[in-house]
C-alpha cells in the first residue's frame, strides 16, 4: 500500500514539480550565461498565451464550445500550462522588484501544483473508471463510445469535483492577479 | 463557487487594486527610483505617457537640454559635474531613454557607464580632446588630435593602431614591446635590442651593399624578410646606396 502510494502519486507529483524548477533555473542560468536576459523579459507573452490556449479545455468541459476531442484538448491544457507556467518563471526570474507581479507568479506556482495534483486524481480515477469498462461493453457500446463514456466519468468523480472547488478559485485570483501586471505594463512600458 | 468565497476573493483583490494605485512604486514600479527621482515615487505619469511608456519629451520638460551638465533643473550651477564637457548638447537626437533607465530593476539590464560615441554629432565626433584628456606618456605628449589613426570609438585600449604598416611583427620579431622601444617610448625605436642585429654586423652588411645611409632600418625594412625593401628606402639610390655602376 505504502510503496504504491509512493510510486504511483507522490513519486509522479514530485517529479512534475522538481521538473518545473529545474527548466526554470536551467533556463534563468542559460539566459544570463548567453547574455541573453532581455529575452527573459518577452517570455511572459509566450508564456500567457500558452496558458490562455489550454483554457479551451475548460470551455469544452461546460460545453461552451461543442467540438474538439476532450482527451486531446486535456492534454494541450497539461502541457500548455506546464510549459507556460516555466516560461513565465524564467520571465519572473529572481528578481523582487514589484509586489503585484510576484503575487501573481506566486499564484500562478499554487495553480500550477493544484493543477498537477487535479492530474493525479484525474489518473486515480481513471484507473477507478477502468474497471468499470467491462460493464460498458457488457451494455453493447461501441469502443469510441466506451471511452468518452469513460472519459466523461473520470473527471466528474466526486474528488474531482472537489477538487475543482480549490482549483478555480486559485485560478480566478492568478488570473486577476496576472491581469493587473498585464494592464500596469500595457500603461507604463514603451511598447513602441 | 459558494457565494462566500467569491465575496472574500472579490474583496482581497479590490484591496490589492487599492494598493495598486496608493502605492504604485511598490506594488507595479519595477524597483527603486534614482535618488533624484525619489519625490516622483508616486507620480508614475510625471515622467510615463499611457501605453507609450517613458517619454523624452517629459525628461526635457524638466531637464532643458541647454542645460544638461550645466545647471541642476532648480538652475543652480553644477558643483561637480559626472563628465569633464556637457554632451548632451551635442547628440543627434534627444532619446533619454537609449541611456537611461531610472528604476533599479531596469537599470540591471541596461550597460552602465557606456556611452555610445554614435549617438554624438558628427563635428563633435571628431573633437575627443573636448571630452578626453590626452595620457600625459611621452608618446601621447607629442601628438594632438586624430586619435582615430590609433584607437577607435569602442575601448582605448587595445589600440587599433597597425604595427605592420611601420613594421611587421612576424615569428621572429614576436618580441615584448620594450625590446625594441626602450622605456615605452614608442616615438622612438632601436633594431639593437637583440643578439641577432648588432651594430657591426648591420653596418658590414649595408658598407658591403654600398649603403651608406642605414640608421632608420624601417625606412627600407618593413619586415624581417631582408629581401622586402619596401619602404622610402627602396629608392635608396637616393637615400645611402653608392651605385657600383657608376
Amino acid at each position: 500500500m505504502t510503496t504504491s502510494l509512493w510510486r504511483q502519486h507522490i513519486l509522479p507529483f514530485t517529479f512534475l514539480v522538481g521538473l518545473l524548477a529545474v527548466v526554470t533555473l536551467a533556463g534563468d542560468y542559460l539566459l544570463h550565461r548567453l547574455n541573453l536576459v532581455w529575452v527573459g523579459r518577452y517570455l511572459g507573452i509566450p508564456g500567457t498565451l500558452l496558458i490562455i490556449a489550454s483554457l479551451i479545455y475548460s470551455l469544452r468541459k461546460r460545453k461552451y464550445i461543442k467540438t474538439g476531442n476532450p482527451k486531446k484538448l486535456l492534454t494541450l491544457h497539461e502541457f500548455g500550462t506546464w510549459i507556460g507556467a516555466s516560461l513565465v518563471l524564467i520571465h519572473a526570474g529572481i528578481h523582487f522588484n514589484a509586489i503585484l507581479p510576484w503575487l501573481a507568479t506566486v499564484a500562478m506556482g499554487v495553480n500550477a501544483v493544484s493543477g498537477m495534483v487535479g492530474k493525479l486524481l484525474l489518473d486515480r480515477s481513471r484507473r477507478h473508471v477502468q474497471e468499470q469498462r467491462e460493464h460498458f461493453q457488457l451494455r453493447g457500446l461501441s469502443r469510441p463510445d466506451v471511452e468518452q463514456a469513460m472519459f466523461w466519468d473520470a473527471v466528474t468523480l466526486d474528488a474531482m469535483n472537489r477538487w475543482r472547488k480549490v482549483h478555480i478559485p486559485i485560478f480566478v485570483v492568478f488570473a486577476m492577479l496576472a491581469l493587473g501586471h498585464i494592464i500596469s505594463i500595457f500603461l507604463f512600458w514603451g511598447w513602441v | 463557487m459558494s457565494r462566500i468565497l467569491k465575496f472574500v476573493l472579490a474583496a482581497n483583490l479590490i484591496v490589492i487594486a487599492i494598493l495598486a494605485f496608493v502605492y504604485p512604486n511598490l506594488m507595479v514600479g519595477p524597483g527603486k527610483l534614482i535618488p533624484g527621482h525619489k519625490q516622483l515615487e508616486t507620480d508614475c505619469f510625471a515622467c510615463h505617457a499611457p501605453v507609450l511608456g517613458a517619454s523624452s519629451e517629459r525628461c526635457v520638460s524638466c531637464h532643458k537640454t541647454a542645460e544638461i551638465g550645466r545647471l541642476t533643473t532648480t538652475g543652480k550651477p553644477i558643483t561637480k559635474p559626472l563628465t569633464s564637457t556637457p554632451f548632451h548638447q551635442k547628440l543627434i537626437n534627444q532619446d533619454c531613454i537609449a541611456c537611461h533607465s531610472d528604476h533599479a530593476g531596469v537599470k540591471r539590464f541596461r550597460p552602465q557607464r557606456h556611452f555610445n560615441h554614435a549617438l554624438l554629432q558628427k563635428a563633435t565626433l571628431e573633437q575627443c580632446q573636448s571630452c578626453h584628456k590626452s595620457p600625459a606618456d611621452s608618446l601621447h605628449r607629442q601628438i594632438s588630435g586624430n586619435c582615430s589613426q590609433c584607437h577607435n570609438q569602442n575601448k582605448w585600449t587595445p589600440a587599433t593602431f597597425d604595427h605592420r604598416k611601420y613594421f611587421e611583427l612576424d615569428r621572429d620579431h614576436n618580441a615584448s614591446c620594450v625590446t625594441c622601444h626602450a622605456g615605452n617610448d614608442y616615438s622612438r625605436y632601436t633594431c639593437y635590442g637583440c643578439h641577432e642585429h648588432t651594430p657591426d654586423n648591420i653596418r658590414r652588411e649595408h658598407i658591403e651593399e654600398g649603403i651608406r645611409d642605414f640608421d632608420n632600418c624601417v625606412e627600407c625594412h618593413r619586415s624581417a624578410d631582408e629581401h622586402d625593401i619596401r619602404g622610402r628606402g627602396n629608392g635608396a639610390r637616393e637615400g645611402g646606396r653608392e651605385d657600383k655602376d657608376d
